[in-house]
């Protein structure tokens, strides 16, 4: 079956193919020049997408005399049309980093001590074998556990599973999006992935849970949000700090932190009792609904006023705004999610809401996904794993993702030994100590671990604790697998090339695990020479010219991303147990949990004490990006939000310097002090990311203070494994630093 | 003759200070230093009744420019499109259009020790491009065109939403920016960032008077010496990039 090509691309496509190209030479060598300029130099444009955060946002790399030396927006690409956020348009200066990884390292000191030799690729790779295979004859290949998080996490992948591991975890489960998927999965029967299918350009009210559009930035999600507002979309903002959203709000409901569920059962409440729902849709496409108007009956705007802190008026009305506004109501599924280890059931109290105002597949709603058709490279069977896998996804937390994985239950596997000892970790992208809390306990755990490989490209604190350490390539300089995107109005392909060769002694990841993969006797499961033969073979059925996809950087078919647009071949609308929008949730309530959400009570922070709020800065990416002299030098550190009154109270002064102790006496660096109306008294907020230990990342080493080195708590979600972590409360200590 | 004119709306800017990054790359702006920057309000008025918005700041390319009266030697001035430029041959980075300029939008450039700023990207407006900060824009916020264009999007944008621009009675200086927004959220932007009285050094105008034609007789040595630029280019076949024709 042939995928559906818009009659504009189809004629651009062709009409390439057709006159300039020649049909014969498809899919060889270099996509055709696209020239351009940057003020009077003349460069050439490189349609690639952009990994300095995970949008994956279209971009030209502007290439003159070898040298990247702009970044700006791809106007082809479907989802971005040529837009493009500060870091994105700073991704030159990752790639002239001079902190970069440059060479293989081979461990020389003590853990931890940071003292490496210098060695050649084939040196490294013939030891990565070596041990690998070592671990294997002594505890089993599931004794080597993976921790990727990025594009080429795929490869990686491949290569875990085919040495035998079912051990891999990424922190875009259980400390991001995992509650959030699982709960909406529960409910509609598909979660909602990345980059969410929302339809905020037709929204009449858009409602954002501690969502922070503007601070988090998301290129094409910020235009879309800001195309609302400007087209007269109202605005509600449920968030303990009056954050750049909130600013723009119509309501803001500054909520006690931790109670959102109880405040989301009293919206239900009004909306059922007043009939202000979706009765038709409900009536037609939702199970569970006599059991839910039951649940929710006493969850009243007064019962939540006492819970959140909220007036019941302001709930009736935003209720009442709901109601009004639907089915173009977008209730922003938010995507770190992970909060207070209740999250699942949270998830899954904001998709009954979305239900009920009937906006799931509905305009201004969230978009169902338009798979098309790839092609797909034939690999051998995967070993089956004899001891299953050791995170507890599936079982322990019965409705993890198996794709993604539990991080924490991982350490936790690692640090028991149990279901089985862990010995080996690869850690690919991901920076373990900044990603998973507790991070104490995985400072622990990699003490005691007998081999531990990092792939990165930046040297991260965690490469003191390496044996191995090998420099990869940024997105600028490698190929991947291209960016497939069903869940948008119009679904898209787009490619993943390099501008420029690779720097130093880097190398893509592609290259890094195929290699690995040929020195363990596993080439049979990348039977391709090249990334570009691996495109080839995917979008080989779809007919479509590859040097023109290569020079646009996407292409894009026809969605179908409404209910009413859906033909057979889509499947069920619904594709739960019950092949509807399962209000109840059977799947919940038969593995022990509670079918309908209910508010769990969340404790006050003690006398003295803050709960300790995370979020994001635009011009920042988790801890990602610190060390870009660009970045840095407009956003160097972060600071912390306290409730101007609060700061008085203390006798603390705006902009002062002061340490953070959190409730197990970890104290954090100084930070900076913002002393504000702008936040609730009894929570402090920072950005996440800051606070760096890598004494390697000149730049960024030192500044500010790290969230997650106070996250010595978690709550964990016995759903899915998620950590909870905003259940961390903070004293405000002067005077040091 | 075209007018140029930038529209910046506040109802759509999140301050994500995309625009400032594309313009240090567009020019290659020193750290440090900036061609536009955004510059938060910070948090106004009592919990919970709340305000707060971002100013968009950059060269308002003003119809009365006080940096072009305070500039010695005529490298600043305005073309006849609105947009004042610097000519890099005639700035000798004294700094007094620095001091003259009421909205603090100019600096002096370390690496190249003359005065420099936002010219709305006039080397990409010859080529058929938008000014880097408004393509860029993650929020769509930001609009450019040409106010003696009756069918232009910004011609709309001023004159039939009523856009307003930053200035005062003290300060009436004409800038070519305009802003669009909710009345309160644009009223606080222009609460906290109010234009300053321009600084002009006391002897401006004498220096003015005395160097100009100073300047012009160097100018005159500085031009021969481009000739012969010119025609060693020519000789040696090196392109000339502007008469390349637009992609």
């Amino acid at each position: 079956m042939g995928v559906k090509v818009t009659r504009r691309e189809f004629v651009k496509l062709s009409a390439g193919a057709g006159a300039a190209l020649g049909v014969g030479r498809a899919l060889a060598g270099e996509a055709p020049p696209r020239p351009g300029w940057r003020g009077s130099q003349r460069v050439e444009q490189i349609a690639t997408n952009c990994e300095m955060c995970f949008w994956r946002c279209g971009i030209l790399a502007e290439v003159a005399d070898g040298k990247v030396v702009r970044i700006t927006g791809n106007p082809d690409h479907p989802l971005t049309h040529g837009r493009l956020c500060g870091r994105g348009n700073a991704g030159t200066e990752l790639l002239y980093d001079p902190d970069r990884l440059k060479y293989p390292l081979l461990r020389t000191g003590k853990r931890g001590e940071g003292k490496f030799e210098r060695i050649t690729w084939e040196r490294a790779l013939d030891y990565f074998a070596k041990r690998l295979s070592e671990l294997k004859a002594q505890y089993g290949p599931e004794s080597v556990a993976l921790f990727p998080h990025g594009v080429a996490s795929a490869f990686f992948g491949t290569l875990m599973k085919a040495y035998g591991s079912p051990n891999h975890a990424e922190p875009s489960f259980a400390q991001c999006r995992g509650p959030r998927d699982v709960g909406y999965a529960l409910t509609f029967g598909r979660d909602l992935g990345s980059p969410e299918p929302l339809d905020l350009e037709q929204a009449k009210l858009i409602v954002l849970i501690g969502s922070h559009i503007g601070e988090n930035v998301f290129t094409s999600q910020v235009t879309a949000f800001a195309e609302a507002l400007s087209r007269g979309a109202k605005l509600i903002v449920v968030d303990p700090r009056f954050s750049t959203s909130a600013a723009k709000a119509d309501w803001w409901l500054p909520i006690r932190p931790g109670t959102d569920i109880a405040l989301l059962l009293a919206w239900m409440n009004v909306l059922i009792a007043e009939n202000g729902y979706d009765e038709e849709y409900i009536e037609k496409y939702a199970s569970g609904f006599p059991e839910l108007q039951a649940h929710v009956r006493g969850f009243t705007p007064e019962w939540a006023e006492a819970i959140t802190e909220l007036p019941a008026a302001d709930i009736r009305e935003t209720a009442r705004a709901m109601a009004e506004a639907k089915p173009a109501v977008l209730l922003h599924p938010g995507r770190h999610t992970s909060w207070y280890g209740d999250d699942t059931q949270r998830a899954r109290a904001m998709a009954i809401l979305t239900a009920l105002t009937g906006s799931w597949g509905r305009r201004g709603g969230i978009f169902l996904p338009t798979a098309f058709k790839t092609g797909k490279l034939s690999l051998p069977p995967f070993p089956k794993s004899q001891r299953g896998r050791a995170d507890g996804a599936g079982t322990r937390f019965p409705f993890a993702s198996e794709e993604q994985g539990v991080t924490n239950g991982l350490v936790d596997a690692t640090l028991t030994g149990k279901p089985y000892p862990i010995k080996g970790w690869i850690i690919y992208g991901q920076n373990v100590l900044e990603s998973i809390p507790q991070r104490q306990r995985t400072l622990a755990v990699m003490e005691q671990l007998d081999f531990i490989a990092v792939v990165d490209l930046m040297p991260m604190e965690q490469i003191n604790y390496a044996d191995l350490v090998l420099p990869e390539a940024t997105y600028l300089e490698r190929y991947d697998l291209p960016h497939i995107v069903t869940g948008a109005r119009r679904p898209f392909l787009a490619v993943r090339q390099p501008a420029v060769e690779p720097l130093h002694e880097s190398k893509p990841g592609w290259w890094i695990a195929k290699e690995m993969a040929r020195r363990l006797g596993l080439e049979a499961y990348f039977p391709w020479k090249t990334p570009d033969e691996h495109l080839q073979a995917l979008i080989e059925p779809m007919g479509i010219n590859a040097d023109l996809l290569r020079t646009r950087g996407a292409v894009a078919f026809e969605g179908r991303p409404y209910l009413e647009d859906r033909l057979p071949e889509d499947g069920p609308l619904f594709p739960t147990a019950s092949g509807k929008i399962e209000l109840h949730s059977s799947s919940l309530k038969e593995a022990g949990f509670d079918p309908l959400p209910r508010y769990t009570p969340v404790a006050n922070p003690p006398i003295g004490y803050f709960r300790l709020l995370d979020g994001r800065t635009p011009l920042h990416s988790f801890a990602r990006t610190q060390n870009n002299s660009l970045l840095d030098s407009l956003t160097a550190e972060n600071e912390l939000w306290i409730n101007a009154r609060a700061a008085h109270d203390l006798g603390l002064r705006d902009s002062q310097r002061v340490v953070l102790e959190n409730q197990d006496g970890v104290k954090s660096l100084p930070i900076k002090l913002r002393a504000t109306e702008g936040i609730r008294r009894d929570c402090v907020y920072m950005v996440h990311g800051f606070g760096n230990t890598s004494k390697q990342l000149r730049r960024a080493y030192g500044r500010g203070a790290s969230d997650t080195g106070l996250m010595t708590r978690v709550q964990v979600d016995p759903i899915m494994g998620g950590t909870g972590m905003r259940v961390n409360f903070v004293r405000v200590l002067r005077g040091e630093g | 003759m075209a007018r140029y004119a930038m529209l910046i709306d506040l109802r759509k800017c999140v301050g994500c200070q995309a625009c400032a990054v594309a313009c240090d790359k567009e020019w290659d702006v020193p750290l440090g230093f900036a061609r536009t920057h955004v510059q938060p309000t910070g948090v106004v008025g009592s919990f919970p009744k709340l305000a707060s918005g971002f100013h968009v700041a950059h060269c308002n390319q003003c119809e009365r420019p006080s940096c072009v009266a305070a500039c010695p030697t005529g490298a600043t001035h305005q073309s006849p499109d609105g947009i004042v430029r610097i000519d890099r041959g005639l700035c000798i980075g004294c700094g007094y259009c620095v001091e003259a300029c009421p909205y603090d939008a100019r600096y002096i450039n370390p690496v190249i020790n003359q005065a420099d700023k936002c010219d709305f990207c006039a080397a990409r407006l010859q080529r058929g491009l938008q000014p880097a900060c408004v393509a860029t824009c993650t929020a769509h916020a930001k609009y450019f065109g040409d106010l003696e264009d009756s069918n232009g999007e910004v011609f709309r944008m001023v004159y039939e939403r009523g856009a307003r621009r930053l200035q005062t009675a003290q300060v009436a200086v004409g800038p070519n920016v305009y802003y669009l927004g909710k009345k309160q959220d644009v009223d606080l932007v222009f609460a906290k960032f109010p234009p300053r009285a321009p600084r002009m050094a006391a002897s401006s105008e004498f220096w003015s008077r005395l160097l100009k034609p100073l300047v012009l007789a160097a100018v005159g040595a500085t031009f021969l010496g481009q000739a012969v630029a010119f025609f060693y280019q020519l000789a040696t076949g090196e392109p000339d990039h502007e008469s390349q024709e637009k992609t």
